[in-house]
């Protein structure tokens, strides 16, 4: 009974780090890259579970809904960016959370106009309904989807930022982007698809949130707090810093909810003070 | 520019009835005079909308009809919205506000019992009435009670209670409380524990996940190691709806009932067939088969196109009573009187016959036992009724949480 339990945690614990490296590695590459601290970037989550639910009613295919959904949110994000945050890049910090804060209440109470305030259920296909025997313990077929998903992202992510040049330019831009300006880079064009890219990585984690949360307002509120503290862990601007710390978040609230359940939220918050009182600038992160 | 705004709809509206040679009287009066305002400092955004929604639902219909009746007093009602986000802290300064700058003496449309003991507290300095529609905490109406308090809706603790009185004739003898980490959630799983164990039965195990739990991954297992035979549950909206589905996911509702302290319609649109079979109390299940009631549900369907759920009809029957209050207290500025008009009266509600008690301004009601089961008629799972407790029997001793 109990290492079946542990496997079952073990499961639990990765299928929620997934969902959480597909929000919170949007947020660390934008601020890595455009040096924005992101507050409306859950929203785009939820807009990925909203936009999904739609679609997987008029397409009735959840697939074709995970390949349409990221591009759609990923344009919107693309559009705001050229069209609001762009012009404040250089302006203190302050600027950047009341525009992004704004923007996240903006789009919130859009999406609660048009779609009202019932949540919407989604079905995963059906191959993925239903549960599986994992080591004596029975588990929901979904969330094995979900650490597959993650981690497919994950190594995608990785190889385009390091074997491609494109993502050569990415980090160029990262390390010093007036010089790529100089260089005869378009700055610009990197920072807004490189936004785009993580909003399109947030909807993907939306989308695919949507069958194990149903798609409700709030939701993007609920999961940036928990990705902030994944970037914190990991360190602002590191892909693999993004993976662990969703995997330590993750477990922290598995099994923090089982044995502690009353404290689960101050124990994601311990791990996160222990971890910043031996290294600032988290486990992945460079010293500043 | 909002009393310019308010004076240019003043004159527009005494123009309009100046030019209607035709109009009645009443109607001109009705016009004429100070509205009496309800305040609701309530959560219209974020994950508890639902809920603020319904009571603005209620508002909006009681409105459209008490006002074209010519109001009360001659007076007609009108609600302002302030949205809290469901925060007591915020819901404290909007209630303030709704105090001090639009001078209402009404409060209601509270969302959360945490909201509500917060913006409660402040009543008796502010002298307005804080009816609750929604609340279930049971301090509400126990140590954290004051006369400036009304709680027109069933209770925490007396839906705990109709649903042991219930399972207490059921042949299920263990049983997992799963309560969210807040006052209502605490205060039902208590509840239910007392009553639970008080007939002879064993609360297994009991769990508090925090509000805004997405994953229940972890209460899952924990409720499966139980081996209960049911679960209780007092989560709020939207954490119910994720935990049903995933319990689902699970495969936990193969093994274990599920009952829940509030059987919700936004539930039972947003997890679908899944629920079917699920069991718990309902402070106002839309199906109870009286004439007013059913009169209701259609002139609600007619004005928001759905079916009315648990808030919904509350918040509808605390209005309709506060107005038959004001009209016998014969004033609505007079906050002490209405107060005393109000205790001990009666009030013929939708559901059933309702007695504001005046020891603890707790409205004693029918409770009700309901299944979600599936019915052709409608587009969604409705909850069945499947027993009905008289009031003397689910509402506990005065200030206390303790049952006869």
């Amino acid at each position: 009974m109990s290492s079946s339990i542990l496997v079952e945690q073990l499961f639990d614990a990765a299928a929620l780090a997934a969902l959480l490296f597909l929000v919170s590695v949007g947020l660390s590459l934008v601020f890595g890259i455009l040096r924005v601290v992101n507050f409306a970037h859950g929203i785009f989550y939820m807009l990925g579970a909203y936009v999904g639910s739609t679609l997987v009613r008029l397409t009735g295919s959840f697939w074709l809904t995970l390949i349409l959904a990221p591009p759609i949110v990923g344009l919107i994000g693309a559009a705001l960016e050229s069209s609001t945050l762009r012009f404040i890049y250089r302006r203190p910090p302050i600027y950047q959370l009341l525009l992004t804060f704004g923007l996240a209440m903006i789009l919130e109470e859009s999406v609660r106009v048009l779609y009202g305030v019932t949540a919407r259920s989604v079905d995963p296909p059906v191959f993925f309904q239903g549960t599986v025997e994992l080591a004596g313990a029975v588990y929901p077929r979904y969330r094995l989807f979900l650490i597959a998903a993650g981690s497919a992202v994950g190594l995608a992510l990785w190889l385009f930022l390091t074997r491609t040049r494109a993502g050569l330019l990415v980090r160029a831009v990262a390390q010093n982007s007036e010089m790529v300006g100089c260089l005869g880079g378009d700055v610009r064009r990197v920072r807004t698809a490189v936004f785009g890219l993580a909003c399109a990585l947030a909807a993907f984690g939306g989308a695919c949130a949507a069958p194990m949360t149903t798609a409700y307002l709030g939701m993007g509120i609920n999961v940036i707090v928990d990705a902030f503290v994944v970037v914190v862990v990991g360190g602002l601007g590191s892909i693999v810093g993004s993976m662990v710390g969703s995997l330590i978040v993750g477990a922290a609230q598995t099994w923090g909810g089982f044995y502690v359940s009353e404290a689960a939220m101050a124990i994601m918050y311990a791990v996160m003070a222990a971890i910043l009182l031996f290294r600032p600038w988290g486990l992945f992160g460079e010293e500043e | 520019m909002s009393t310019t705004r308010r004076e240019f709809l003043t004159v527009a509206a005494a123009g309009g009835i100046g030019v209607t040679l035709g109009a009645p009287v009443f109607l001109r009066r009705a016009a004429a005079a100070e509205p009496i305002k309800v305040g609701l400092p309530s959560a219209l955004s974020g994950s508890n909308a639902q809920y603020g929604t319904q009571a603005k639902r209620a508002c909006e219909l009681f409105g459209k009809e008490i006002n074209a009746k010519g109001g009360v007093l001659g007076r007609p009602f009108q609600f302002i919205y302030e949205d809290t986000g469901g925060d007591p802290a915020t819901a404290v300064r909007k209630a303030q506000k709704l105090v001090e700058k639009d001078d209402v003496k009404f409060l209601t449309g509270t969302v959360l019992s945490s909201e509500a003991l917060a913006v409660s507290a402040k009543c008796p300095e502010w002298k307005v009435i804080l009816m609750s529609t929604i609340n279930g905490a049971g301090q509400l109406t126990t140590t954290a009670w004051h006369r400036y308090f009304f709680r027109v809706n069933t209770s925490g603790p007396m839906g705990a209670r109709a649903v042991s009185l219930y399972l207490a004739e059921s042949p299920m003898k263990r049983f997992f409380a799963l309560g969210s980490d807040y006052a209502w959630g605490r205060d039902s799983v208590g509840s239910f524990d007392k009553q639970i164990t008080a007939a002879k039965k064993d609360v297994v195990g009991k769990d508090y996940p925090p509000v805004g739990t997405k994953d229940f991954a972890s209460y899952i297992a924990k409720i499966r190691q139980s081996r209960a035979e049911a679960c209780y549950m007092a989560l709020p909206g939207q954490d119910a709806t994720i935990f049903f589905k995933q319990a689902s996911q699970f495969g936990l509702t193969r093994e274990v009932k599920l009952v829940t302290e509030i059987l919700e319609l936004e539930n039972l649109k947003a997890v679908g067939e899944a629920m079917t079979g699920t069991i718990g109390s309902s402070r106002y299940p839309f199906t109870v088969d009286t004439p007013k009631n059913r009169d209701f549900v259609k002139r609600f369907h007619a004005m928001h196109g759905i079916y009315p759920d648990m808030f919904d009809g509350e918040t509808y029957e605390g209005l309709e009573w506060l107005a038959q209050t004001i009209q016998k207290a014969g004033t609505a500025d007079d906050v002490e009187k209405v107060i005393e008009a109000w205790e001990d009266s009666t009030y013929e509600g939708l559901e059933g016959p309702f007695f504001m008690r005046k020891c603890d301004h707790q409205a004693v009601q029918p409770g009700f036992v309901v299944e979600a089961a599936k019915d052709p008629k409608y587009p969604h799972l409705i909850p069945k009724i499947l027993a009905t407790y008289p009031g003397d029997k689910v509402t506990p001793k005065c200030r206390t949480e303790d049952f006869a």
